[in-house]
């Protein structure tokens, strides 16, 4: 199973405003895998995300999905962005929101239908979520803001699933519940990568990690390379600290 | 046509046509972008003039919504170098392009007739008068004769007419992605609908409706006939398709009781629609259920009142005996005002939370289980123990 790569990332060089935020990043990314990127506030997770999705033009590089261009293969791809890049108080409900996760299957202008609705009833349910289906999302609580956008990314039904900071305010259980989901993604064989803030939970909820920090520094198996050598180069001499936090 | 006919629905026509993009803009927190536009068309106008030399024709109108475009690609571009934000960029640019087209009309055109009044409050007095006249005469020069000149209305409710029509069917296609790249860019781009499409897409029909509406009902108008609408529907509703309903409905309401506003105290009518939407604004900004002024600090109120009855029931609960029961006790112990006392004590009641014995009380069955739940989520924060206390107290809404 390991040997087919699900993502390459080939000299990637991202910049804003000229300024580089990736620095030539190689990184190749095995089917089947449970993978936190992990690194320092400004590391550049979420820019390394986005321009695999298409969402950023990097200056330089390329990047392969089931060795293809990303925009051929969207189809095989689900994302779940940060929570705080949507506006909360956008007049919208829980089943609405999801229902977006089908909408690229589904192409221009062709509108949502009952199969879609009843595809999205089901990935509510399967995150605890249908109770609030008819809930306005500012009136959900930050954890259940983070399940409906999961539920989302589920609906899009693909086979590598992308999640930028998905425990980001969520409280113990709505953690819980949200990495179990993703290990029976795993299990029924997609690749699942997730940017991940703590660092202690790392060896527990993932199989493979991935360091970051501007630059590329490691990428394997974490029984391997989750390791005090690893953790220095990404977050300095004080990731202790980051640890302990 | 009807004179008044012609001017209500002329003003109608605009208002929807305004409101429809509008909600969009404002979702997007876009809304001081179509004040840059209304004002930088004025070079657009003014090269479309040159040309045509006719103020209504389709040209001029395309020109005039191409620089409403530069505008909004200017104002991205100067944003992007990341020197300025956005409110800057936008104070940047329409400043600029309205001058150039204020010099153009200085140093080319001095006759042009392009009155100030006009341009801030329109003209919608003389809309019903601006007749398209089409001409089926088939001799080539010469004599012409009245019977060959068609009068097909006012020109005004053409142009507005076509451009709504143009922005409802845009609507029905592209609500979707509409809705998707206005709630979540990041998706929308990943999902291959391209947000920059969409984005100007937007815009263009922004500029067309401001450049049409524009000569109708002047500078000030199309601004407030774009933001005030929705702003007032965001106020109303948590649904997008009412929102839009709604902006379209307070879009015709302003529109006619403006108009009979201006009959009334014989003013400018375009000067009567913006008053009439400013008081729906400002109604409903004071009045509407559940984000209204007045609903927001009624609600701070029974938060607070609310916060009293969590300690007072905290209180019942650590304290058994009959002293620490009775209501004078509370009233010095906790050392509240007799009013808020009484109230906290009403609503403790009327909840079933507490019974009260003369002049003692004591925790009920309910009261404890809530207390319970409450020192539960205030401990862990979990949200699932409090779903069924959200209904009856705005505390733990949020
Ligand atoms: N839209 C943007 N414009 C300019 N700079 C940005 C933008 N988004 C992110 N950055 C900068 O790029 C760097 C990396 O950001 P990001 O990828 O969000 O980091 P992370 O997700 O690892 O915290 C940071 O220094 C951030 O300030
Ligand atoms: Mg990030």
């Amino acid at each position: 199973m390991a040997d087919k790569i699900a993502v390459a990332v080939d000299d990637l060089t991202v910049a804003y405003n000229y300024k580089p935020v990736l620095w030539d990043i190689d990184l190749s990314i095995p089917e089947g895998v449970l993978m936190a990127i992990v690194g320092p506030n400004g590391a550049g997770k979420s820019t390394l995300i986005k321009s695999i999705l298409g969402i950023i033009d990097p200056i330089a590089g390329s990047v392969q999905i089931y060795d293809k261009p990303y925009h051929k293969q969207r189809h095989l791809v689900a994302y779940v962005p940060q929570k705080g890049s949507v506006d909360w108080d956008f007049p919208t409900t829980a089943l609405d929101v999801v229902m977006m996760g089908t909408y690229g299957a589904l192409g221009w202008i062709k509108r949502p239908g009952n199969k879609q609705k009843k595809q999205s009833l089901e990935a509510l349910e399967k995150v605890g979520m249908l109770p609030f289906k008819n809930r306005q999302i500012n009136q959900l609580s930050g954890g259940q803001q983070q399940r409906v956008f999961l539920a989302r990314a589920l609906v899009q039904n693909a086979s590598i699933y992308f999640m930028d900071e998905p425990f980001q305010g969520v409280d113990a259980t709505t953690e819980i519940a949200i990495i179990n989901i993703l290990k029976e993604l795993r299990k029924a064989g997609k690749t699942v990568i997730v940017v991940h803030h703590d660092l202690q939970t790392v060896p527990e909820y993932f199989d493979w990690v991935t360091f970051l920090n501007v630059k590329h520094i490691a990428t394997g198996p974490v029984k391997d390379i989750f390791n005090d050598d690893n953790l220095t180069k990404t977050y300095g001499i004080n990731y202790k600290v980051a640890v302990q936090q | 046509m009807n004179p008044e006919i012609a001017i209500l629905l002329i003003s109608c026509l605009t208002a929807v046509a305004c409101a429809i993009p509008g909600v969009f803009l404002v979702l997007r927190k876009m809304a001081l972008i179509s004040d840059a536009i209304s004002h930088s068309i004025l070079p657009g106008i003014v090269v479309g003039f040159f040309i045509t030399h006719d103020l209504a024709s389709p040209w001029l109108i395309l020109l005039a919504a191409i620089s409403g475009i530069v505008t909004v690609w200017l104002v991205e571009a100067i944003q992007k170098t990341g020197l300025v934000k956005e409110d800057t960029a936008i104070g940047l640019v329409f400043p600029a392009l309205f001058s150039i087209g204020v010099l153009l009309i200085a140093i080319y055109a001095n006759d042009v007739h392009l009155d100030t009044d006009a341009v801030l409050v329109g003209k919608l007095e003389y809309a019903p008068f601006d007749n398209w006249i089409i001409n089926s005469s088939s001799s080539q020069e010469g004599i012409t004769n009245p019977e060959d000149f068609i009068n097909m209305g006012p020109k005004s409710l053409w142009t507005t007419g076509s451009v709504l029509l143009v922005t409802l069917v845009l609507l029905g296609l592209f609500y979707k992605e509409l809705k998707l790249s206005t709630f979540d860019i990041g998706l929308t781009s990943a999902l291959g609908f391209s947000p920059v499409i969409l984005h100007y897409g937007l815009m263009s029909v922004a500029s067309v409706t401001t450049v049409v509406s524009f000569d109708a009902v002047g500078a000030i108008l199309v601004v407030a006939l774009i933001i005030a609408p929705a702003a007032t529907a965001y106020l109303l509703t948590n649904d997008l398709k009412k929102m839009l309903l709604l902006s379209v409905v307070f879009g015709i309401l302003a529109a006619f009781g403006g108009y009979y506003l201006s009959m009334w105290l014989d003013a400018s009518i375009s000067g009567s629609i913006t008053t009439v939407l400013g008081l729906i604004f400002l109604l409903v900004y004071l009045f509407a259920p559940s984000r209204g002024l007045l609903a927001v600090l009624f609600r701070q109120r029974r938060q607070r009142t609310e916060v009293s009855l969590l300690t007072f029931l905290l209180h019942l609960n650590n304290h058994d005996s009959i002293e620490e029961r009775s209501v004078t006790h509370l009233q010095e112990h906790i050392n509240w005002g007799k009013v808020r006392a009484k109230k906290v004590l009403k609503l403790a009641l009327e909840n079933n939370m507490i019974s009260k014995n003369g002049d003692v009380v004591t925790l009920s069955n309910k009261g404890k289980e809530f207390t319970e739940k409450a020192l539960d989520y205030i401990i862990t924060n979990k949200d699932e123990k409090i779903e069924d206390m959200k209904d009856d107290f705005f505390l733990f809404r949020g």
